[in-house]
Formats: structure tokens, C-alpha cells, sequence
């Protein structure tokens, strides 16, 4: 039988069986999807942010998505205007005490939204009796259709403090509070988070973002009869903003709280990255409504090789390993300077590497028009790599190191 | 990413191929590199630069593509469903060395005809300050010829013998390759540039050639290309064998009249033409279609895309064999019997060097032979005098500069190199056009 590797983890002393987790959002929706998930493999779910119906009746605009397109690399990013879950309370509460009564050994964390102190006690309590593992407070959705809920709690440091606290009180399970990316600095959100007696940070809920205009009548997307909004935008284009707010987070000596991370995971390597850099537990949503439950499988059979292949024993071995190697510019050894290498048994002669050489940086590729074969001239080449970022043949250019100090090459990496 | 041949669409005489939707567009464009030196540039013979036009697709620029291609190459609607890419700018595609090439036709096609849904403006009208040139014979390279000097302001006049201009592509290339919308796009941006076309005009001799010189055209550029098939004697005098110039003339324009349903049909040759014939027999209702060809299978002159398209059209092959006698009824003929051959010497495709390999006889039915084995120029300009420099065979003799060996009288495409692609006609029809424009700035034949 195939060895496999251990991919459990401990999150705020829950035990999950590996760290996928659905995120609050429709893949969440309601008891048979989320048991669909369970059987697919992942870990853990957030359900669909609870509110109450009684404080603020929620109506979906629609349509409500929209996305991002790179030529035709299309849903490279997604805006979305959904809002917290329409269903009412008790429906909810009636679903995570089935999915826990059929799933007990998987995790499931229940996401909710208040708009005053007694929405967010009450709605603490009815998740913990119903028998969620841990809460997520949802301080981060960029486009509730209520003033003062969402992100734009996030972005006040007191409400922030004051809500947990009060969630807090009224619960024992962890709490987990979820971050909002629109905001300079997170570390001080996180840190009233702390204060109010958050276990762990979720990172990131969406950017505010305007992925698309109907240049016909001057509309941006989606189109909600005639008016729009920069709503949550997620998925791979979110993912390299994402990395950046958690290593922050994993970075930060006075918050010191595990994370989960969110934004633009969408295989086993995107999940390596986020947990590299300090995230201990992971949530999808975009890359399932793209791909379906189903990535979960290559995600863990993709990491669980990753880690025998290493010999990694577990994941906690593995975690922040990339965040330690982040520092400030200011800290860069500039000492040695790398030079491009074309291999030219793989160049197939597009020139690519030499337009983008000339005209966006320093004019250090020659061209041969007779053998169709590029070469570096050296003396000129700043080692920006840019030749090897657009070069259709991803194996084609490499590069070697120079020690300015000695002005000789070394080895070729 | 080609479209699929729909033999429904043959059937119906429709184009073989449905077009690129918007969304084939997109992703085709975005598997080009865009190369630095855009070989596919090189590859074309006319100019028409698809490096530059499938750039502009991708950037969604896709009414200047159409521009691109209208400037470098007046047939660019037809060249984009009759070029033989793979022989030309595909074969140059860098992308080769990692995948099928650009489907670069597609593409052309798919912004000559979104030039055409948008309404492009039409090509500048030429100024005609420059003086008269007149054009004998409207077909691709006469047509390459004037929509340059169009563009370099000159006053041009087409004499076409025909009651309609497109030469070749009109005539003998059938629907199912060559929709009419394509011709009728490129003949219109044509006559959009002010370039004058008198039909049902015969320009048939060297001395109505020099009267035109001076009655005031300053020079003139033959382009009348082949116009009569060779025969084999052995099908003279039959009332059932054609040459593949009337069966296609027959078949494009006096189908319902012309009725092949469940009849039996061979046809002699294993070039583009023979494909054409075969496939448009078939089209027309026919039974059994033999494709019989002294060369063996892969020494069929005709291309592979061509040789797909009879395949799927359910063309019987009978490569490699040469007919031996002729059975008929009177002057009807019934069925032909003929043996497998083999060549006496190796890459010579001649009748004489073929040897009848014994005990390969073979007999078929049939109702209708097409000879379909090449052709030459029929009853033009050079038969008539001495004064025009013939290869003989009534193929004007010409410089590299296209020109006769009558001070400005120019001549190019088919009747000069002896039958080849449509573009590489505009290709000569646009150098032609350079040359004519050196020769008059230099003071014309009266200096």
C-alpha cells in the first residue's frame, strides 16, 4: 500500500484531517453542499456567514459576479457582490447540527456577522450549541449592503476589539477573526483582534476591485440595472496580495496567532506557498466555484508527495520557512549580480527575449536574423530576468552569478 | 486550431470550413509569439504581413488587421481560404517547435470578413496624377498590379475579356474552397481605389498591345494567365470527357443544369485541380469519383490538406496506375481500363518514364472523364508576334523586373511562370507594379 504523508494539523487545538478548508461563500451555502465537500476531502468548512434576519433582511443583487480576464486567460480573478447568507437563522443553525451529527471527526467553522453587540453574542451561542469547532468573525466582507457591517468594521480598530471581545464572552470555542485587505496595514486590526481575545486570523476576505466596464454603455460590471460597485474580488489575481498580508501577519512578533489563509489557492502548490509563508490552516472558494469540491483530491495527493519526497513528517515543519527569508530591501546583498544564460538548443528563434530587453530594460539581447538565435551581450545585461519572464520556453534562459567583488563567474544556477 | 471540414457544406456548395468565431480568434491570436522577425512575415509571397496582422487581433485591433492585410494584398480575403499556408507562412511558424502552428488563414479570414460586418472604409481612391497604365487580363496578379499603382496614384484601366474580374479564383476554384463573398470583398476594395475594369473587352494581339502604347498608356502589364487545359488525345473526340477548366466552369455556374446523381466519374491527375474536380464531382450528386494519378500517393503533387479534404469526401485513389485504353459506345465513353505503374527512373513524373507493371490490370465504370493534368495559355498576346519573347509554349519571356522584351510592356503571374499560386501571381502583380512605377519616374519608353 502507498505510504502516505500526514497532513493533519492543529488550529487553536482543533485537529483537522488536512488544512482545505471551504470559505465562507456560496461553496458553503447550506448541509448538502457542504457534506458534498466533506466526502470530496476536505478538512474542514466555513460555512456561509450567518446573520440575523431580525437586524437586517438580506436581499442578493443580481447578477452579482464579474470577471477578470487576461487576453484569453479568462476568470484570472473574480468580483463578486453576494452578500452573507439570505436563509433564515434557524434553517442554518438545523444544517451545522446535521453536518456535524454525520460528520463529527470533520471540522466545521461557523462564519457570522452582527451588526450590534447582541447579534454577534447570539449568533456565538447558537453556533457553539449546534456544535461548530470554532467561529470566524466575518469583519471583512467589502460589500454588505449595511453602513456599518463588513469591511467597514474591519477598518476600526475598536469595533474590532469590542465585537470579539463580546463573542468572546459568550462562547468557549475558538474564535477566529477575518481580516480585511482593504487597509494599509493589517497588523493593527489584528492586533485589536488580539485584544479582544481572538485565537487565530483569517487572511484575506476580498479587494475591493472593479474587474470590468461595458464599453458600450459605460457600465462597469456586473451590471446591477444600470449601477455597479467595486465589490470583493478574489482568486489568482488576489493570490501574491494574499501572500503578502499573511507573511506580515506570520511575521508579526506581538500578534503571534496562527492563520488561516485565504486568497486565490487553487492547487497544492498555491497551498505550499501560503503555508511557507506562516499559514497553518487554508480556506478556498474562488478555485472551487471555478473547478468544483474535486481540486481538493490533487491538493492533498500533490502536498502528501511533496512531503515524502522530502521526507517531511509533518506540515508544522514546513510552516513560515519562506516568511524568515523576507526582509527589508535595505537588507539585500548586492554584492553579487546575476547575467541572463540562453541555452540555444532550446531557443526556437521568436525573438521575444529581445523586444522586451530593447524596449523594457537595457538593450543587452543581439539578435541574429540569420540563425534566428539570440545572445547576451554581458557587459550590458543588468540581470533583471526579464528575458526569462517572457520567454515561450520556460526552461530556455537561466542565469549565472557574478561576484562584483572579484568581477568573475561563479557557478551557474 | 483549424475548423473541422464539414461535408455538409460541400454538399450544399457552401465554404468547407465554418468560420473563427470571435472567441477562436482570441485564443488563436494568443497562442502566437509575436515573433521579433515574424517569419510567417517572410513566408508571404504577397506581403501581406501576418505578423503584424495577428499582433493587431490580439490586441483586439481587430479592424486593423483587416486594414493590414487590405494594404499588402488586394486578394487578402481570397488567399485566406485558397493559400497553401502550410507551404508558406505556417511553415515559417515559430510555434512549430512547440505545437501545431497559428492557423494564420483563419485568421486572416476571420478579419477580412470583420472588416467587412464593420464596414471599413474604403481603400483611398487613387488621385490618377500620374498617368495611364492599362492592365490586360483581371485576375490575381493584374489585380495586385493595379491596386499598387492605384496606390502610387496612377490612372489605371483593366481590360478583362470575361464579363466579370477574378481570373482564376472565379472561374475555376470551387465554392466549397472559394466562397463569392471573399471575391466579390477583394474586386470591390479593388474598385474602391478608383481602378477602372472594361469587361468583355479581348486585348489579342501584340499590335492592339502597341496600339494602347500609344494612344496614350504610358505602360502596360499582361496578366492573362493559362487559359486551356492540356488534352490527351486518347479522350479527343468523345462527347463525355472534359478538361477540369469547363467541368469546373460547368459545375460553379451551370450546376442545374448538369446533372452527375449516381453517375460514375474519373478524373486524370493528382494536382489541387484534380482534388478540385473530384470533389466538386462529388458534390454534384456523383457515384463513384477515381482520383487516377501516374504518380503514387506521396508524390501527389496536391497538398496534404487537400489530399484530407478528397479523403473525406470519399474520393477513390487509384495512385500510381495509367489508363490504357478507352472503352465506348460510339462517341460515349463507358470504361477505361488501365494497369498499376511503376517509374523506370525514380523522380522523373513523366508518361514515358513510367513502366506498366504486369498483372495489375484493372477495368472501371464510367460516365465522365476529367482531365485535369495541367494547362497553358490559350489564344493570347504572344501567339501573335515575334516581337514578344516567348519560353515557348506562349510563356512570356521576363526579367527579374517583370520585364517583356517590349519597352513597357510588362507581364506576370501564370502566363509568365507557367501556373502557380494565387499569391505568389499578387506577388509578382505588386513587383510588376514597382517596376513600372521605377520605369516612368526613369521617363518611360519614349525617352
Amino acid at each position: 500500500m502507498k505510504k502516505e504523508a500526514d497532513l493533519s494539523i492543529d488550529f487553536c487545538g482543533v485537529r483537522f484531517e488536512n488544512p482545505f478548508c471551504l470559505s465562507s461563500s456560496p461553496v458553503g451555502n447550506h448541509a448538502e453542499m457542504c457534506a458534498r465537500a466533506y466526502d470530496a476531502g476536505w478538512g474542514g468548512i466555513v460555512f456561509k456567514t450567518l446573520g440575523l434576519e431580525k437586524s437586517f433582511k438580506v436581499i442578493m443583487p443580481s447578477p452579482r459576479l464579474s470577471i477578470f480576464n487576461n487576453f484569453d486567460k479568462r476568470f484570472v480573478g473574480l468580483q463578486n457582490a453576494e452578500q452573507i447568507t439570505d436563509r433564515p437563522i434557524l434553517d442554518n443553525i438545523k444544517d451545522i447540527k446535521w453536518l456535524k451529527k454525520n460528520y463529527p471527526k470533520k471540522v466545521l467553522i461557523s462564519s457570522i456577522m452582527g451588526y450590534v453587540d447582541e447579534d454577534w453574542s447570539d449568533l456565538a451561542k447558537m453556533s457553539q450549541d449546534a456544535g461548530a469547532d470554532l467561529l470566524e468573525l466575518n469583519f471583512s466582507c467589502p460589500q454588505m449592503a449595511h453602513k456599518t457591517a463588513g469591511h467597514r468594521t474591519g477598518q476600526d480598530f475598536h469595533a474590532v476589539a469590542s465585537f470579539t471581545e463580546v463573542v468572546k464572552k459568550a462562547c468557549t470555542i475558538p474564535v477566529i477573526a477575518k481580516m480585511t485587505p482593504n487597509i494599509t496595514d493589517m497588523i493593527p486590526v489584528a492586533l485589536a483582534a488580539k485584544e479582544g481575545g481572538a485565537d487565530a486570523i483569517s487572511a484575506i476576505n476580498t479587494i475591493r476591485a472593479i474587474t470590468d466596464i461595458d464599453i458600450n454603455n459605460f457600465t462597469p460590471l456586473p451590471n446591477i440595472r444600470g449601477h455597479s460597485s467595486p465589490t470583493g474580488f478574489s482568486g489568482p489575481s488576489v493570490k501574491p496580495i494574499a501572500m503578502r498580508f499573511v507573511s506580515e501577519l506570520y511575521n508579526s512578533k506581538p500578534l503571534n496567532l496562527p492563520i488561516s489563509a485565504i486568497g486565490g489557492i487553487e492547487t497544492w502548490i498555491d497551498a505550499l506557498h501560503f503555508l511557507l509563508l506562516g499559514a497553518t490552516n487554508l480556506q478556498v472558494s474562488t478555485g472551487i466555484m471555478r473547478y468544483g469540491y474535486r481540486i481538493v483530491e490533487d491538493m492533498i495527493e500533490g502536498l502528501q508527495d511533496y512531503m515524502m519526497e522530502r521526507n517531511i513528517q509533518s506540515l508544522d515543519e514546513i510552516i513560515g520557512k519562506a516568511a524568515r527569508k523576507i526582509v527589508d530591501p535595505s537588507e539585500f546583498n548586492t554584492r553579487f549580480q546575476v547575467v541572463s544564460v540562453v541555452d540555444e538548443t532550446k531557443c526556437i528563434g521568436c525573438g521575444q527575449c529581445y523586444i522586451s530587453c530593447m524596449d523594457g530594460a537595457n538593450q543587452a539581447m543581439e539578435f541574429n536574423k540569420e540563425t534566428r538565435k539570440v545572445f547576451v551581450n554581458e557587459e550590458r545585461c543588468v540581470g533583471c530576468l526579464l528575458c526569462k519572464h517572457v520567454c515561450p520556453v520556460w526552461d530556455c534562459i537561466s542565469y549565472k552569478e557574478v561576484d562584483t567583488n572579484e568581477m568573475k563567474h561563479a557557478a551557474i544556477f | 486550431m483549424k475548423k473541422a471540414i464539414e461535408p455538409d457544406n460541400i454538399f450544399q456548395f457552401k465554404c468547407m470550413r465554418e468560420p473563427l468565431t470571435l472567441q477562436d480568434a482570441i485564443r488563436e491570436s494568443n497562442r502566437c509569439l509575436l515573433c521579433f522577425d515574424a517569419p510567417c512575415s517572410n513566408g508571404c509571397p504577397a506581403g501581406t504581413n501576418p505578423g503584424r496582422f495577428i499582433r493587431q487581433i490580439k490586441f483586439y485591433n481587430y479592424k486593423g488587421a483587416a486594414r493590414t492585410i487590405r494594404q499588402n494584398n488586394i486578394l487578402g480575403s481570397i488567399c485566406a481560404f485558397v493559400c497553401p499556408v502550410e507551404k508558406l507562412c505556417e511553415k515559417e511558424c515559430s510555434v512549430k517547435a512547440l505545437e501545431d502552428p497559428i492557423n494564420i488563414s483563419g485568421l486572416q479570414r476571420f478579419a477580412t470578413e470583420y472588416g467587412k460586418q464593420f464596414n471599413l472604409e474604403p481603400l483611398p481612391k487613387s488621385t490618377k496624377k500620374k498617368g495611364k497604365i492599362a492592365i490586360i487580363g483581371c485576375g490575381p496578379a493584374g489585380m495586385g498590379c493595379a491596386s499598387k499603382l492605384a496606390k502610387l496614384d496612377y490612372d489605371v484601366t483593366i481590360f478583362e475579356r470575361e464579363t466579370k474580374a477574378g481570373g482564376v479564383p472565379l472561374w475555376n476554384i470551387p465554392e466549397f474552397r472559394l466562397p463569392e463573398f471573399a471575391l466579390t470583398y477583394d474586386v470591390d476594395n479593388l474598385l474602391s481605389q478608383g481602378v477602372d475594369i472594361r469587361y468583355d473587352t479581348f486585348i489579342g494581339s501584340v499590335e492592339a498591345v502597341k496600339t494602347m502604347l500609344s494612344d496614350g498608356f504610358q505602360a502596360i502589364f499582361i496578366s492573362t494567365g493559362l487559359s486551356e487545359a492540356f488534352k490527351l488525345d486518347m479522350y479527343t473526340g468523345y462527347n463525355n470527357a472534359l478538361n477540369y477548366i469547363s467541368f469546373l466552369r460547368k459545375v460553379k455556374f451551370y450546376r442545374s443544369s448538369f446533372d452527375l446523381k449516381n453517375k460514375n466519374i474519373a478524373v486524370i491527375g493528382g494536382g489541387s485541380v484534380a482534388i478540385d474536380s473530384a470533389v466538386s464531382a462529388k458534390a454534384c450528386g456523383a457515384n463513384k469519383v477515381y482520383l487516377l494519378s501516374l504518380e503514387q500517393m506521396e508524390e501527389l503533387p496536391a497538398d496534404v490538406e487537400e489530399i484530407h479534404l478528397a479523403r473525406t469526401m470519399n474520393i477513390i485513389f487509384k495512385a500510381g496506375c495509367q489508363i490504357t485504353t478507352v472503352i465506348a459506345k460510339e462517341k460515349t465513353i463507358t470504361g477505361l481500363t488501365g494497369t498499376e505503374v511503376e517509374w523506370i527512373e525514380n523522380g522523373k513524373f513523366s508518361p514515358s518514364n513510367a513502366r506498366r507493371i504486369e498483372g495489375t490490370a484493372f477495368s472501371i465504370n464510367v460516365d465522365l472523364v476529367v482531365q485535369a493534368i495541367g494547362t497553358k495559355p490559350g489564344l493570347e498576346i504572344a501567339k501573335f508576334s515575334k516581337d514578344l519573347k516567348t519560353k515557348g509554349k506562349g510563356i512570356i519571356e521576363v526579367t527579374e523586373f517583370f520585364e517583356t522584351s517590349i519597352a513597357g510592356v510588362f507581364a506576370g503571374g501564370d502566363v509568365t511562370n507557367g501556373g502557380m499560386t494565387v499569391v505568389q501571381a499578387v506577388r509578382e502583380g505588386k513587383k510588376a507594379a514597382a517596376s513600372i512605377d521605377t520605369f516612368l519616374k526613369n521617363g518611360g519608353h519614349k525617352s
